[in-house]
Order: structure tokens, then C-alpha cells, then sequence
């Protein structure tokens, strides 16, 4: 499970994010979508422990990632924006280390490899890959392990439509085994397939959140089950202007906020 | 300390790839070589020198070289730390990739160098005879000692510049104040303060700066202190018989000082 309690981050004054409150169950997908600098990213670097939060406290499995940051990451699985890794990193290697920090295995990550279509890759470094290559790598090693919470952050970017497909497979397999999965994306079509609940984030601050049908009703676009290919991009364009022209203002907080 | 074993492991196999480590053992050797067999031709002589002459005269090089080139990987490799995002939210403490970092890198470079050492010591031993091999021996130990202080003055320069660029600036910045800028301190310093006051000044001075530390214990190692400079005999004269030991610590605290300082350092920084 993934808890937030108010955490919030600036830099020299510069407020990226406004304190959030927020809590993803076990099995739970939470989609946080919103502009360039709406603090998606933020949110997952703050719970991955990249960046150390201004304020406010954040736990993943029960643990503080801050104070008890080994034990939370033990329990997470990250996928960054970035490489995070120097480009003449070998997969092999690089598969090796993981599995050994994560107290996997090796065998373990040589089939998530394998699974992700990259076997025979082992050799290569991670310049030699695609961008799509690439990806798939770092999310065939963020899924790698006992993992009860995945933090994705553009997870789909960079990838061809099969690419994109196993993503979501993915997000559904962690979903099936209990997983808490929070990710970051400007797909908002992927949003609306596998997403629980969103979050819509403008400027640092959630100006909304809620389940599809609920942020469109918030809307006020029309939008019910039986619709082939849900509104989301009207939705999303409509309560993002709508957070723009009034800051500060909350427009849909349906569930899960505890502010 | 398994962890540590995995990051050493990892971090060993991406510093043997790169092609530092062989072309530092190619140079050292060329180097050594070249030292061993051109000293004498001033004199008219072309002959390889022993392990004597040919110790004292690459000390100089090795103390020139070893810093510059340690303090620009350690520099590259610390400010390569903020880029490890995929490791750093792994189950792990961030000093251990910093003591990992150094750990890979002074065992590459340090095998380079005795390689490159060795080669040119076994055609020494074969054409020069192998007597004083042991002055050889100890530069060999003295270069080491600089090498992973060195290397630890890069990584914690590294870590706190946070690019690439900037950090390699701030190396060979400090480089150049610990080969030439706390020698001519030094030279200030004789010519300012009484005789008596200026010994235990010069002494504290040669400790704190690892290049003159290693310079001043590898004379002393090889009984060759005479030419080591006012700061030499400074140190002769209030530590005597514990100076080797004084400046070998000293050298160690170069080393844990500031691999310490990284290690803390990139545990607080926001990646």
C-alpha cells in the first residue's frame, strides 16, 4: 500500500508540489495525469527516495521512505522518465546487480528478460538498445522481485504499440498479484483502460481525482459504461483549463482525499 | 557487506571496460621504461639504470600523473552518481555505490599501474640487475597510497559538482593546488615565519595535502629525504623516526575522510 500524508516539495521557493494527500490499496491503480510540471514526477521521485520532500510524510508497505528508506524500497518497484543509468551499462550486468539487491535470483531476472523479449540482449549495453529496448528493460527489472507497491512514471513513453501493450499488461499482472501501482502519463487513453482512480495534477496541486465516470460528471461531460472509447481526453482538457483559470480552487475530490 | 560485494562487482566489470585501464597500464610501462633508460644519457651513456635511480626519478612522474589522472575519474565517476537513478531507489544506501565507486576504481587503476610498474620492473630486474628492487617495491606501495586518496578527493568533488563538466574544472583546480599551489605555500611560509615556528607549520602543510604526503614518505622510504624539499626536512625534524608512519596516516585520511564526506553527501542530495 502507498500513503501520503500532506508530503510536498519545493525548490528555492519554487512551490512543485503542493501538499498531497493520497493513499493507493493493495491491487489498487491510481493514474496521475496532468500538464508538464503538474509534480506527477515529483510525487514518484518523493516516493521512490530520489528526492527528499520539503514537508510532509510518505509510506509505502508501512514503511517511511524517508526514515525507513531501505525497508520502503525494498518494497518498491520504480520505473523513471530517465534512463537512470550511464548508457554503456551492460544489460547483463545491469540485470545481475538488481536481482542481487533485490535478493532475487538471477535466474529470476534472466526470465524477466527473456519474458520481456530481451534474452539475447544480455551482452549489449543500454546504448546499444532502442528507446523502446530500453524501456522495456527497465520495466522488466522495476516489476523484478516481491514488490508490493510500482511506481511508473511515463511508462508507456518511447514505445511502439506493442510496447505500449505489454505495459499495460504489466500494470494488469502487478494489479492481479496485489500490487498498489501509481503511474504517471500523458496516455490518456492507457489512463482510462487501466486506471482505478485519477488524479489530476495542474501547477503542483490535484485539482482532481476520482474515477472516470466521477472526474466526468466533475466535467460535465457526458460519459457512461457503455461508451466504446470514454472521453477522457474532454475530460481531462476540461477540468486541467478549468485548474488553470482558478487556482487554488478544487474541482472534483471524490474519494481518497484526506485533506 | 554483500551489497557492497554486488555494486564492487558491478562497478568493476563497467570501470574494466572502458579503455582508462589499459591505456594507464600501456603508459606506465612506456613511462617506466623511458625513465629507466634515458637517465643515464645525459652522461654520454645509454644503459638501463637500476631500480634505485630509476625509483626516485619516477616518484616525481608518478606524483605528477597518478593525482591528476585519479582526481579526473573520481571526479567523473562522483558526479556520474546523481545519474544512477535506477540504483538509487534499489533497497540500498547511497554511500555504498560512493564506497563501491572508489573500491572498483582504485582496484582497476591500481592493477593498470602494476601492470604497466611491472613490465617495466621485470626488464629492469633482467638488464640492470635486480639490487634496491625493493625502493621499486615501495614506490609501487607509495603510488597506490596516493592513487586511492586521490580517488577519493575526486569522488567527493564529483558528488558535490553534480556534472561532468564542472567537476572535472574543480579537479584539476585542486589538482594544481596540491602539486604546485601548497609548495610554493610552503616557499611562503619559509620565507615569513622564524626557523622554529616555520618547521611545525611546514610539517602540519605536508599533511594536508596528500601529493606532498606521499612525495615526502616515498624519499623517505627509498633513504632519499635529503631531496625532500623545506617540507621534507621540516618533517624529519619534528617527527623523526614516526614521520613515515605520520604521513601513511595521513594518506589514509585522505582517503576515508572524503570518501566519508561523498558518501554523506549524496545520501542528502536530491537526485
Amino acid at each position: 500500500m502507498i500513503r501520503l500524508e500532506e508530503l510536498h516539495q519545493s525548490y528555492g521557493g519554487r512551490l512543485a508540489l503542493a501538499p498531497l494527500s493520497l493513499e493507493v490499496a493493495a491491487g489498487e491503480v491510481v493514474a496521475l495525469v496532468g500538464p508538464n510540471g503538474a509534480g506527477k514526477s515529483t510525487t514518484l521521485r518523493a516516493l521512490a527516495g530520489l528526492i527528499h520532500p520539503t514537508g510532509g510524510r510518505a509510506w509505502i508497505g508501512g514503511h517511511d521512505v524517508v526514515a525507513d528508506g531501505v525497508a520502503a524500497r525494498r518494497e518498491t518497484g520504480y520505473l523513471s522518465q530517465r534512463l537512470g543509468m550511464p548508457l554503456a551499462t551492460r544489460v547483463g550486468d545491469l540485470a545481475a546487480l538488481v536481482a542481487e539487491l533485490r535478493e532475487v535470483p538471477p535466474a529470476g531476472a534472466l526470465e524477466a528478460l527473456d519474458h520481456a523479449g530481451l534474452g539475447d540482449r544480455l551482452g549489449a549495453t543500454l546504448g546499444e538498445l532502442s528507446g523502446g529496448e530500453r524501456q522495456r528493460v527497465m520495466l522488466a527489472l522495476a516489476t523484478l522481485g516481491p514488490v508490493t507497491a510500482l511506481l511508473l512514471d511515463e511508462p508507456s513513453i518511447s514505445l511502439d504499440a506493442e510496447g505500449s501493450e505489454e505495459v499495460r499488461l504489466a500494470i494488469r499482472t502487478a494489479r492481479e498479484r496485489g500490487t498498489a501501482v501509481l503511474f504517471a502519463s500523458h496516455h490518456l487513453h492507457d489512463v482510462a483502460l487501466l486506471a482505478d482512480r485519477i488524479v489530476v495534477m495542474v501547477q503542483g496541486r490535484v485539482i482532481a481525482q476520482g474515477t472516470l465516470a466521477e472526474l466526468a460528471a466533475a466535467a460535465g461531460v457526458p460519459c457512461d459504461a457503455a461508451t466504446a472509447e470514454p472521453p477522457i481526453e474532454r475530460i481531462y482538457r476540461t477540468l486541467v483549463t478549468r485548474g488553470r483559470e482558478a487556482p487554488g480552487r478544487r474541482l472534483a475530490l471524490v474519494r481518497g482525499d484526506a485533506a | 557487506m554483500r551489497q557492497l560485494l554486488s555494486l564492487f562487482r558491478f562497478e568493476l566489470s563497467a570501470a574494466r571496460r572502458g579503455r582508462t585501464v589499459p591505456l594507464v597500464a600501456a603508459g606506465f610501462a612506456l613511462a617506466s621504461g623511458a625513465v629507466a633508460l634515458i637517465g643515464l644519457t645525459a652522461g654520454g651513456v645509454v644503459a638501463v639504470q637500476g631500480f634505485a635511480r630509476t625509483s626516485v626519478s619516477l616518484l616525481q612522474l608518478a606524483l605528477w600523473v597518478v593525482p591528476m589522472l585519479a582526481l579526473l575519474t573520481g571526479a567523473v565517476a562522483g558526479a556520474e552518481c546523481h545519474e544512477l537513478e535506477l540504483v538509487a531507489a534499489l533497497p540500498v544506501r547511497r554511500r555504498k555505490v560512493v564506497l563501491a565507486r572508489w573500491l572498483a576504481w582504485t582496484v582497476a587503476l591500481g592493477a593498470a599501474l602494476l601492470i604497466g610498474f611491472g613490465v617495466a620492473g621485470a626488464a629492469i630486474g633482467l638488464l640492470a640487475g635486480t639490487a634496491d628492487g625493493w625502493r621499486y617495491l615501495r614506490l609501487i606501495g607509495v603510488t597506490g597510497l596516493v592513487l586511492a586518496a586521490s580517488l577519493a578527493l575526486g569522488l567527493w568533488i564529483g558528488v558535490v559538482a553534480r556534472t561532468r563538466l564542472k567537476a572535472v574544472g574543480m579537479a584539476v583546480a585542486v589538482w594544481f593546488v596540491l602539486v604546485i599551489g601548497v609548495d610554493l605555500l610552503a616557499i611562503g611560509l619559509l620565507a615569513l615565519l622564524p626557523p622554529g615556528r616555520a618547521a611545525w607549520w611546514l610539517s602540519l602543510l605536508l599533511m594536508a595535502d596528500p601529493v606532498d604526503s606521499a612525495r615526502a614518505l616515498g624519499l623517505g622510504l627509498f633513504h632519499a629525504d635529503v631531496v625532500a624539499g623545506p617540507t621534507g626536512a621540516a618533517l624529519r625534524r619534528v617527527l623523526s623516526g614516526a614521520g613515515a608512519w605520520a604521513l601513511a596516516a595521513a594518506l589514509v585520511a585522505w582517503t576515508v575522510v572524503p570518501l566519508g564526506f561523498a558518501g554523506r553527501r549524496l545520501d542528502r542530495s536530491d537526485l
